[in-house]
């Protein structure tokens, strides 16, 4: 079958993502991840995110840097950073995501596991995923004014 | 200060009593343990309806849900039923997109949660 499917491409296989821009806020975070919410939150509102919007996003960044906790014995780094049109969050560790469907099916209602990354997809207007063995980038963006809300 | 706060009360109510759970703060995974290990405790003493009193939680992660998910299935297990009432609007939108809600019913406040 030579037609390639969109999720064929192991994320490791990825182009890197282009550098935050220089004006990005980075903050390491270690075990506090109430700490790491309120950046996202406080930030969020300040770029102009609507208020359930900041909450989604804050959602989706707990929840990445969850995993920070859960998967490896290091730090992680959040950096934040917005322009005119969108905010982004972007999470980093040194973690590896192998299974390139992670957080892609619908987890079962009640399933014990896998609704951390799924959520991270619904919430957010775009989730920009890299992970291989030095580790793994979460970008997650919001768009200010987002297309079609509502409509 | 903690950033998850429990408190656990028998409330009698007209025709029977319930557990009643009150979860104040921030629920993720730096504190999952502990909530587990709270209604894991109250579980146990097989109490007929055990209800969640979400309105004083700010945030909730999956890790949390899934202590949630795990108490509502032993409660099943043993016949008894769990409620959460009164969620804010983050959680209670993180409650409808895994479905959760669908496995535990949801109420505007504890009065409707113990009436059922």
């Amino acid at each position: 079958m030579w037609l390639a499917h969109p999720w064929s491409f192991p994320p490791s296989r990825s182009l890197p993502l282009p550098s935050p821009t220089n004006d990005a806020m980075y903050h390491t975070y270690r075990s506090d991840l109430s700490q790491v919410r309120a950046l996202v939150l406080r930030h969020a509102r300040e770029a102009g995110l609507a208020e359930s919007r900041a909450n989604d996003l804050v959602l989706a960044v707990s929840e990445v840097a969850a995993n920070t906790l859960r998967h490896t014995q290091s730090s992680g780094t959040l950096a934040i950073w917005h322009d005119e049109d969108k905010v982004v969050c972007e999470i980093h560790d040194k973690g590896q995501i192998t299974d390139p469907l992670a957080g892609r099916y619908k987890p079962a209602p009640g399933a014990s596991g896998g609704h951390g990354l799924w959520l991270v997809r619904q919430v957010c207007d775009l989730v920009e995923l890299t992970s291989d063995a030095n580790g793994t980038t979460v970008r997650m963006h919001m768009a200010l004014r987002p297309a079609a809300a509502g409509a | 200060m903690d950033l998850l706060t429990t408190s656990v009360a028998t409330v009698e109510s007209g025709s029977e009593p319930y557990t009643l759970v009150e979860l104040v703060g921030e629920a993720d995974v730096t504190n999952s343990d502990a909530l587990r290990e709270v209604l894991d405790a109250e579980v146990a003493k097989q109490p007929r309806t055990l209800i969640i009193d979400l309105s004083g939680l700010r945030f909730m992660d999956s890790s949390a849900l899934h202590v949630i998910l795990r108490a509502n299935r032993a409660m099943d297990r043993q016949g008894g039923v769990v409620a959460l009432a009164c969620p804010r609007d983050p959680v209670a939108k993180m409650l409808r997109l895994t479905a959760a809600d669908q496995l535990i019913p949801v109420y505007p406040s504890v009065s409707e949660a113990s009436a059922g």
